[in-house]
């Protein structure tokens, strides 16, 4: 064995150890996955609509000025603590958030946005949660950000809290 | 007040373990040993104090102690009471300070006049890893800390957790990775020791060596048993990272093991062992690292914050540094250009050494690749079964077929004419074996053809040695081989042969599966110590229309701590699991029954014990020998 | 240590369980007889296919093994697929559209993946390098001596 050799395991083990380190420093969550639709068009879809009697066609709904999807059911219990959050975004912060409900039953979610309030200027209905994987969606709740453009900029996996409705907030006035 | 005892106790051992650590520099021989005798029992007794102390606050239920409160509820069965002092993250450092301590007892037994600087300079590591494990403890993850009111009643705990094999699982676990702690420890004194100094320093490491890598080996296995009996689809190895993370010092360990044997007869391969043993207690504490920094997820994890994952990261990152950068400056006189021929005794050891190291490296680049594409990309990628299977499935191929003829080779050099003729009889004997096996079961496949050839390869090369009676044949190495070839035996079955049968059933209808009729006889709803259930009975017919037995799958509800589990009911014997998963569904509708076929699965479960036991087997001739060389 | 930040970030891990609890309540069992296909082959590629996608929610299964709503939805979705006459690379491209190299257990072959991929062949053959080379340094300290 070259005694140069001898080195090494010295300097693999620095090498690692300066991989955990970055890793540990940077704001990441392990447990969270990157969207694959960052910076891509919003996915096409048409389906019923939970508020109104005419259908929800995705390309009449995107593309014109910047708003929030939030993706909710009444038997998550996250969606209901985070709907405040969804609320002061529509009504103090004037930011058009649509809702989409995954795999609920229409009536029950008519009646928890009537018991909780409604932020959303219209819900797209995802009976078979068809939408929810064009979406990459896995955990709800979850929230995108889609500027004005129609074109997907951010999103959250989990329940709105404080920390990341100051950031959702601070990316829109961003990108006005 | 017995919390606060064991709080006390626990900072009291933090003076006995720096008393430890000073303890080596002085030069005054004479007070050498007494200090070093008041420290090392004074910290195993404060240890023991504080892991108690802990036990007893659980089995009396004491909410005011956060962690009892966390992790404990009053209607938990005895048994589980105590295993929660170690199935959580602060009570389970407790226990690694528990097996840290004794193992620095046991050092300190090795102590006499002649090895008085080296076995100080290997108590002195061994107490410098305890600080640093005590230090994380008492300041950050303390189980004392107490919560006031005291809550009339705890969080509950996962039901899931609640079996015996998980129970003892973390214990036998820990006195194996945690155990080569001594091994380290001594191989730092060793690459610290002076020229003159002549130490058998490979003598005093084999004991902790064989101990640590056979309760390992029993810790492991148990974590599967409980996985393949608990967890509902007949699966018990996920090459999840924190199994990873036991599985590498596993392997090192295993070339350690070996390469000792290597050293002791023949002074080669001092230079791996020394490097063995640091690489494998630091994988170890790399291990920790990856399970609890949260730097990733798992189910294993315990959920914790990255400010105690800096922590454990700068402390492995000193330990690391120092032991690797000693051995790069120091191990160069542990070199001897001793002579061995590929085909002799040290020749295979020294590739199963290459092969294990090997695997490892592979298991270490795979589990942390993620982490790796996602400092250097934005992406995350998974790295799952499908891809070790491709690895490492090839790797431990040559490594199983170098296991059967080693031991029948001679040292130093091996006539090569001679080699055929000492494993023609195994190759017969395994290649009658396997014919009469295939012949009889029909069932052709390419992989499975292989892992039993590996498996009766093994087999038949033990078996053979045993009937040669040669003298001084180590029976542990004899019967942890054949260990071995009985896992390969139960792996490649339950693997390459298992069958499924998914069906919904009501009642009173019938389903086969192999030759086997399962009528669902009648479903009920039944009360535990702390769940509700529903319970099917599903009686099972042979061919000639027997009754083998009566399996009872359950779906559980523990109110407590919201959760559903579904109890699998298994039917053993030597050639297959009968195992069956009641589904969800109603009387109308019927319900949806698993069942699974799975063949040789008992095998891997007796091939792990028998491992231990040829462990165990070593451990008690080797201590034998050390107490007749009067050490 | 008993910090707000402490105390509420527990209670979200609580509250985060009990929802992926509820999200188990209907208890299905993996595939469903419901799900499996008529045709033999077409089922035992979806069945291969989903051994090797990663369930998102209990990540240390496979969607052929997991209880999850959203494990079903894909398990139906594959099976859709190949009904419809997609091969498995379509599929397979359609859910990493979706979510990413992350679903896959069977890392992808990719450049930022040949490290992953070939130095475990890299180590076999520098492990065959040793042993010959130290063969070969043992033979000639045999004929020095």
């Amino acid at each position: 064995m070259k005694k140069q050799l001898l080195i090494l395991p010295s300097l693999f083990f620095l090498f690692f150890l300066i991989i955990f380190f970055y890793l540990l420093i940077i704001d990441r969550n392990p447990s969270e996955l990157p969207s694959t639709l960052l910076d891509k068009n919003v996915p096409k879809f048409e389906t019923e609509s939970l508020l109104k009697d005419e259908k929800f066609i995705s390309s009449k709904e995107f593309g014109n000025e910047i708003l929030l999807v939030n993706f909710f059911a009444t038997w998550c219990k996250p969606c209901r603590d985070e709907h405040i959050y969804i609320k002061r975004f529509s009504n103090e912060k004037e930011i058009k958030v649509i809702g989409i409900n995954y795999k609920d039953n229409p009536k029950k979610a008519i009646q928890w946005l009537k018991e909780l309030g409604n932020p959303y200027t219209d819900v797209a209905v995802d009976k078979s949660g068809r939408i929810a994987i064009d979406w990459g969606v896995y955990g709800i709740p979850e929230t995108f950000i889609v500027n004005s453009k129609g074109i997907i900029k951010y999103r959250h996996v989990g329940p709105v809290t404080k920390k990341i409705y100051k950031k959702i907030n601070l990316i829109i006035n961003e990108s006005e | 007040m017995v919390p606060s005892l064991g709080n006390f106790a626990l900072w009291l051992s933090l003076c006995f373990a720096i008393l430890q650590f000073i303890i080596s520099h002085k030069r005054i021989s004479h007070f050498r040993s007494k200090l070093n005798s008041v420290a090392v029992n004074g910290l195993l007794l404060c240890v023991l104090i504080s892991f108690f102390s802990l036990m007893y606050s659980y089995i009396v239920s004491d909410f005011s102690v956060m962690n009892v409160f966390q992790n404990s509820h009053t209607t938990k069965p005895l048994m589980y009471k105590v295993s929660a002092v170690w199935g959580n993250h602060e009570g389970s450092m407790l226990l690694w300070m528990l097996v840290l301590t004794i193992f620095n007892y046991f050092i300190f037994k090795l102590y006499n006049q002649t090895n008085s600087i080296f076995i100080s300079k290997a108590l002195e590591t061994q107490a410098f890893i305890i600080i640093g494990f005590l230090l994380f403890t008492l300041l950050t993850s303390n189980p004392f800390e107490r919560i006031l009111p005291a809550q009339p009643n705890g969080l509950g705990f996962n039901p899931i957790l609640q079996d015996p094999a998980l129970a003892i699982h973390p214990p036998l676990l820990y006195i194996g990775y945690v155990g080569f702690s001594a091994a380290f420890s001594l191989s730092i004194a060793t690459l610290s020791l002076r020229n003159n100094e002549k130490i058998p320093w490979y003598i005093y490491m084999k004991p902790f060596v064989i101990a640590s890598w056979t309760f390992l080996t029993i810790g492991i296995a148990f974590g599967s048993v409980w996985a393949y009996y608990e967890l509902g689809w007949g699966g018990w190895w996920f090459w999840d990272p924190v199994e990873n993370a036991s599985f590498m010092p596993w392997l090192l360990g295993t070339a350690l093991l070996h390469s000792l044997i290597i050293v002791e007869k023949k002074k080669s391969l001092q230079s791996w062992v020394l490097l063995l043993s640091i690489l494998a207690f630091l994988l170890s504490v790399v291990g920790t690292f990856l399970v609890r920094s949260g730097i990733l997820t798992s189910v294993h994890t315990f959920a914790l914050d990255p400010s105690r994952g800096i922590y454990i990261l700068a402390f492995t990152a000193l330990l690391g540094g120092y032991s690797l950068i000693l051995f790069g400056l120091k191990s160069k006189k542990y070199i001897k250009n001793n002579y061995f021929s590929f085909f002799s005794k040290e020749g295979s050891i020294l590739v199963n050494n290459i092969l294990m190291v090997i695997v490892c490296a592979t298991v270490f680049l795979g589990t942390i690749y993620p982490l790796l594409i996602e400092a250097f990309t934005n992406n995350k990628i998974s790295v799952g079964e499908p891809y070790y299977n491709s690895t490492v499935v090839p790797i431990m191929i040559p490594a199983i077929l170098v296991m059967g003829i080693g031991p029948m080779l001679s040292w130093g050099r091996e006539d090569k004419s001679k080699i055929f003729k000492k494993i023609f009889p195994s190759i017969l004997l395994t290649i009658i074996i396997t014919v009469f096996i295939f012949l009889f079961y029909q069932s052709y496949n390419l992989i499975g053809i292989v892992g039993i050839i590996l498996a009766f390869w093994i087999i038949s090369n033990n078996f053979i040695i045993l009937f040669q009676k040669i003298p001084n044949r180590s029976s542990g190495m004899i019967i942890a081989h054949l260990g071995i070839g009985l896992l390969i035996l139960g792996i490649t079955g339950s693997s390459v042969w298992q069958e499924e049968k998914i069906a919904r059933m009501k009642i009173n209808s019938e389903i086969k599966i192999k030759k086997y009729n399962i009528v669902f006889k009648e479903i009920n709803e039944i009360r535990g110590p702390n769940y509700v259930a529903l319970k099917g009975n599903f009686l099972v017919y042979d061919e000639k229309k027997t009754i083998i037995t009566k399996l009872k799958p359950e779906n559980r509800f523990y109110p407590i701590t919201n959760n559903f589990t579904t109890e699998a009911s298994i039917h053993t014997n030597l050639l297959r699991d009968l195992y069956i998963v009641l589904g969800e569904g109603n009387i109308n509708d019927g319900w949806v029954v698993r069942i699974y076929y799975n063949p040789l699965v008992i095998w891997i479960w007796i091939g792990a014990l028998t491992i231990f036991l040829g462990g165990i087997v070593s451990m008690t001739s080797n201590l034998e020998k050390l107490r007749r060389l009067s050490i | 240590m008993l910090t707000k930040d402490f105390i509420l970030t527990k209670i979200f891990i609580i509250i985060v369980t009990i929802c992926l609890t509820q999200f188990f309540s209907k208890n299905c069992f993996a595939v469903e007889p419901d799900e499996i296909l008529q045709d033999q082959k077409q089922e035992l590629r979806a069945r291969n296919i989903s051994k090797n996608i990663r369930c998102m929610i209990c990540q240390n299964q496979s969607i052929d093994e997991s209880n999850a709503p959203l494990a079903r939805d894909l398990r139906i979705l594959i099976r859709n697929k190949i009904k419809e006459g997609n091969n498995n690379e379509e599929i397979y491209i359609f859910l990493t559209d979706r979510y990413g190299d992350f679903i896959l257990l069977k890392p992808p072959f990719k450049l930022s993946t040949l490290a992953l991929w070939f130095l475990p062949f890299i180590f076999f053959i520098v492990g065959i390098f040793i042993v010959f080379w130290h063969n070969k340094k043992s033979k000639k300290i045999l004929k020095d001596i």
